[in-house]
């Protein structure tokens, strides 16, 4: 099934972050796509869990860069080291060698303070499940970034980006009250309220029907269509994967395999490839 | 069977750290009740043994006959020449004449008095016989100019042996050489007090009562039975004395003290359960959020064909285990605190003995029944919370426990409300004479209205808790993570009520207490200022008495216009024991307005007139003029004429004569105050000055304005409203313990919401102040729902209690405020383990946690 959807021909370079110094393109299966700016980068990222025999290599001295204005996909059978790869890139987690930035930032030298005030201000983050604060109304879950730095909210922003998600007669309903689809989009507005450097979505879609996860993709791949936001998305849903500009694969810790402005066929046929 | 302990066993080793907060704040309880049993029982013990070795030796003691009850220590005097009839009398081998007075005191090299806190100065004639009064360092007195004195206070106070000090009698300070010191038992434990000893004649003549004996203590000649030589000494006395055996004279010495003692353990009995009462709330709360937590878990026995029973059976058990545990801890916790209370009792003065550590097999009963009894009690509604949880919960996400029981819940607070006044009110206003069935009734009432209190707290909880934690929105920099606290307090409206409800109980006592204290001072205020017009008073240390050559003293002085003694005695009315005050009636009008109804009291300034209350001549049918029959301990049955009507009995109480008639009736002639009216003219500046002379020469004195009087009895309300804070305050810390459980509890609830809220940038500071808020918002709505209550109970107690003591309803709004305050950063203090906990969660883990 081909989608329809608004690719830009030229990439905006529109950024709120600088450069990184050195954009990684050193990754196999990784093409030089020009002069790319990128949002965030990881040189010999590795992750190891646990010690001696439990130990187990999550991610194997990855080198890669995400495109700012994008929306790249990271895709690979389970335990493939998609999650994690999204989690150190993200401050989530720690690295156990190699280098994180993000921008300018050194992500992976950061105090655990400096990470979060890093994660509130130039990260949004759409997770699968238990994205709002359920005691907290729809419009104080979209502000909360703002609310913790104790910043005022963009009103025009805000309200554009509420009316894009459609949520305008939602905001002063609790979580509770709201379908799953509509919580995920209010999980999209918050991320994008702060107009972050990069937006992290770990499998967005993997709790919805397919209807609302379709509206879910098609926000986001707005945001970097109409608002040149950089969106990193976990799935492993090919039908996801088509929305993206850049996907990639990983198996066993290890880059291998890219694709560009992918069909779900061409995904599905990669994975078939790479199972292989 | 087998299987639910085994079941129950792991989930407590899997919530360990509340297990060990449950189990910590009944222990608290527990000890609490332990220690209030094993440290009045080695009291007990020990001083039943002191007062056994003080009579050994003796075999009868002769002493004024009285019917009247009177305290021991102040045995009425009667004639020496007495001494030799008894030493004459058959059967008897050895005498030695006793006597004791109150009234001489020591006074230091810089020309200070010796002062104790609150225990009396005493001074006895050393006769030698009693073993358990020994000479530590030199020798006993043997002649006019010596004395010894105790171990303690001549160490405390720099008294040498050898030395000469003065000794204040009522010839005024007199030098006197300490020739020793003397220690009374083993450790000198005289309970703060301070022992002089003179020889007989020097203490008669300082005390002013020569020729005057208390006692003659006896020995038997070998052979010769106690009931034989009563019997001779009896037959050989008049009947003015009385021969008594040892054996009674211990065991009215040790009923004395056990009284003393079981009052004291009661109180702290008292104090203990009110701990025990809160323990109750916190593991009920415990236990309803462990078992909300683990609905999945229980749903799943269920479907598995664990019978509605079993699943019951295994959370009462879990309940036991916690039960038994706490017991065992808490017997030898209350040890280790009663160890404590009695270091900490000695250490303020007290003078206690060592004491003997008895855990009697009552102690050991009560520690299981309480321990095991409160936890199993708090078990049950969650238990049978529990054992509804249907077995299709295990697959479906967000069960939780039924809410639907609002009406019967209520139903049941309203019922409980109900019998908690009646009770109370029976308490009050019963008229029973039964001061424990009165207690138990206002315990019972106080206790069923706590819980219906804390059963009606769900109703208004959350809207309350959403007011109080309004503010937090405008905290600077903490506004959202104020907001979130604000709604996670209002959000679950039981568990607050329930988490709130141990600092309700907690501040209502402290609370009632303190508008008790409050109303009693003030109405002492007003009371003093509307009826006493006299502006000085003089009064002994120790509530004693003192010669009565002062008040002729004070009267000579030109700058006060009246002046009267006060004596304080007892006498019979109709069989009855009441209080009898002697004063000077042709002046008492002058210095104390007690509102004289009919009558007059001047005429009444004779030896054969007596002045009533209302309430007194009503409840002896007697009008003005009338003949009331009384009898007094020394010169028995008077008939006394009602001279006048009086309505107001502060200081006075409700019968009074005048001094001239006290001194016709009784053997002392001392007096208990002075109360002196500044002539018309002359200022207090004056006054105060024309009476430095006489406070000079009798430094024990107090010589004080109305206002300093008073503030010295405030001083004391004060000192024993900080005593009982202390011991309230134990029920506060098993309170706090139980904010600091919930808190925790709900930060594990919370993990994911708080794995969210760290991911999108909330700072681990923020974290910890989010959950700290919460728990500062959850105090101060039990502290304010605590200080509500017990303001009504201070109003109710303050209504209960006579208006010769409170008349006025005083409510320390300032002091209730900081209260409130302080309970609440407690509060927060104590959400502070489960705030950094919350603080420290690994971010992916707490998201990933399901």
């Amino acid at each position: 099934m081909k989608l329809t959807k608004a690719r830009p021909e030229t990439q905006k370079k529109k950024h709120r972050m600088r450069p990184a110094h050195h954009a990684s393109s050193r990754a196999e299966g990784l093409a030089q796509p020009g002069i790319e700016i990128m949002a965030a980068t990881a040189a010999g990222l590795t992750k190891i869990y646990g010690e001696g025999e439990t130990e187990v290599v999550a991610l194997d001295h990855v080198d890669i860069g995400f495109e700012a204005g994008k929306l790249t996909a990271i895709m690979g059978p389970s335990g493939s080291g998609k999650s994690t790869l999204m989690h150190c890139m993200a401050g989530l987690d720690s690295v156990t060698d190699g280098e994180v930035r993000a921008g300018d930032a050194v992500i992976s030298e950061l105090s655990d303070k400096d990470l979060t005030l890093l994660r509130r201000e130039r990260m949004g983050f759409i997770f699968q499940a238990f994205n709002l604060v359920p005691t907290l109304t729809a419009e104080e879950n979209i502000l909360l970034p703002l609310l913790l730095g104790g910043r005022k909210p963009d009103k025009d922003w805000e309200a554009k980006v509420v009316a894009s998600l459609g949520l305008g007669d939602r905001l002063h309903h609790r979580p509770d009250q709201l379908s799953g689809g509509q919580q995920q989009r209010v999980a999209v507005a918050r991320a994008l309220v702060t107009q972050p450097a990069v937006i992290f979505a770990d499998e967005p879609t993997g709790n919805l029907d397919s209807k609302s996860g379709e509206e879910v993709l098609g926000f986001l791949r707005r945001a970097v269509d109409d608002w040149h936001q950089t969106v990193v998305m976990v799935t492993h849903d090919p039908k996801a994967a088509s929305y993206a500009d850049v996907v990639v694969f990983l198996r066993d810790g290890q880059l291998v395999g890219r694709l560009e402005n992918p069909t779900t066929d061409e995904v599905h046929d990669q994975i078939r490839a790479l199972e292989t | 069977m087998r299987l639910m302990l085994q079941l129950s066993l792991r989930t407590l080793s899997a919530n360990r750290l509340r297990f060990i907060l449950t189990t910590f704040a009944v222990l608290l309880g527990v000890s609490f009740v332990v220690s209030s049993f094993v440290l009045t029982d080695g009291l007990t013990r020990t001083f039943d043994t002191i007062v056994e070795d003080a009579n050994a030796g003796i075999d009868a003691q002769v002493r004024a006959r009285s019917d009247f009850d009177e305290v021991s220590f102040t045995y009425r005097p009667f004639d020496q020449s007495l001494l030799e009839v008894v030493a004459a009398t058959e059967g008897v081998a050895e005498v030695f004449p006793g006597a004791q007075s109150m009234r001489i005191i020591p006074v230091k090299t810089d020309g200070e008095p010796v002062k104790t806190t609150g225990a009396p100065i005493l001074s006895f004639n050393w006769t030698g016989s009693s073993p358990s009064v020994t000479v530590v360092d030199g020798v006993a007195p043997q002649g006019p100019g010596e004395f010894s004195l105790d171990q303690t206070t001549a160490e405390r106070e720099g008294f040498v042996v050898g030395e000469t000090y003065g000794v204040l009698g009522v010839n005024g300070v007199e030098p006197h050489t300490l020739v020793g010191t003397t220690r009374f038992g083993e450790e000198n434990a005289l309970g703060g007090a301070v022992m002089l000893t003179f020889t007989l004649d020097e203490l008669q003549r300082l005390d002013g009562t020569e020729g005057l004996i208390q006692w003659i203590e006896v020995s038997a000649v070998a052979g010769v039975e106690p009931d034989a030589l009563i019997g001779s000494l009896e037959a050989a006395l008049p009947s003015t004395v009385e021969a008594v055996s040892s054996e009674v004279i211990v065991a009215e010495g040790q009923d004395e003290i056990g009284g003393i003692l079981s009052i004291i353990g009661n109180i702290l009995l008292g104090f203990a359960l009110v701990a025990v009462f809160v323990s109750t709330f916190i593991i009920s709360n415990t236990f309803n959020i462990l078992l909300g937590q683990r609905v999945r878990q229980l749903a799943l026995l269920r479907a598995l064909g664990a019978s509605a029973r079993q699943v019951k059976f295994g959370a009462v058990l879990e309940a036991l285990i916690v039960g038994v545990l706490a017991s065992v801890l808490g017997l030898g916790g209350g040890v280790l605190l009663a160890i404590g209370l009695a270091a900490l009792m000695d250490a303020m003065g007290f003078g206690l003995p060592s004491i003997d550590l008895i855990i009697a097999p009552r102690t050991v009963v009560v520690a299981v029944v309480v321990g095991i009894g409160v936890t199993l009690m708090a078990s049950l509604s969650p238990a049978r919370r529990a054992a509804r949880v249907p077995p299709v919960a295990a697959m479906r996400a967000g069960f939780r426990f039924g809410s639907g029981e609002g009406t019967r819940r209520t139903i049941i607070a309203v019922i409980l409300s109900v019998l908690g006044s009646a009770a109370i009110a029976y308490g009050i206003f019963g008229g029973s004479d039964d001061t424990g069935l009165i207690f138990l009734a206002l315990g019972a009432g106080a206790v069923l209205v706590f819980v219906a209190v804390s059963m009606f707290a769900p109703l208004f909880s959350s809207p309350s808790a959403s007011f109080l934690g309004a503010p937090l929105e405008h905290l600077p920099g903490a506004n959202i993570t104020g907001h979130i606290a604000r709604n996670n307090a209002s959000s679950n409206n039981k568990r607050t009520a329930s988490t709130a409800a141990g600092l309700m109980i907690g501040l209502a006592l402290i609370a009632m207490a303190s508008v008790v204290a409050t109303s009693l001072k003030a109405s002492l205020r007003s009371e003093l200022g509307s009826t006493l017009t006299a502006e000085f008073l003089v009064l002994p240390p120790n509530d004693g008495n003192f010669s009565n050559t002062i008040a002729a003293q004070v009267s000579a002085l030109p700058e006060f216009s009246e002046v009267s003694a006060v004596r304080y005695g007892n006498m019979r009315v109709a069989g009855e024991e009441k209080a009898v005050t002697a004063t000077d009636l042709s002046v008492v009008t002058d210095l104390l307005d007690i509102d004289v109804l009919e009558g007059d009291t001047v005429n009444a300034a004779d030896p054969s007139s007596i002045v009533v209350t209302k309430k007194a001549a009503e409840e002896h049918g007697v009008e003005v003029g009338q003949v009331l029959v009384v009898e007094f301990a020394e010169s028995g049955m008077r008939a006394l004429t009602v001279s006048a009507v009086y309505e107001n009995d502060f200081l006075v109480g409700d019968y009074l004569i005048d001094l001239s008639g006290w001194d016709q009736n009784f053997a002392s002639t001392s007096d208990n105050v002075i109360s002196a009216k500044v002539a018309p003219g002359v200022d207090l500046a004056a006054a105060a000055a024309a009476l430095e002379p006489l406070e000079q020469a009798s430094p024990q004195l107090t010589f004080q304005t109305k206002d300093e009087f008073a503030a010295d009895i405030e001083g004391q309300l004060d000192s024993l409203l900080v005593v009982i804070n202390v011991f309230l305050g134990l029920a506060i810390v098993i309170a706090l313990l139980g904010i600091t459980n919930t808190m925790a509890l709900s930060v594990l609830e919370r993990t994911q919401e708080i794995g969210l809220m760290r991911a999108i940038g909330t700072t681990r500071r923020q974290t910890r102040s989010m959950i700290r808020l919460e728990a500062g918002v959850v105090s101060l709505f039990g502290a304010l729902l605590g200080v509500l209550v017990g303001l009504a109970f201070g109003w109710v107690a303050v209504i209960a209690i006579p208006d010769s003591f409170i008349s006025k309803l005083s409510i320390p709004a300032q002091t209730l405020a900081i209260y409130v305050v302080i309970a609440t950063i407690a509060g927060l203090v104590a959400a502070s383990i489960p705030a950094r906990r919350a603080a420290r969660l690994n971010v992916l883990d707490a998201i990933a946690q399901i």
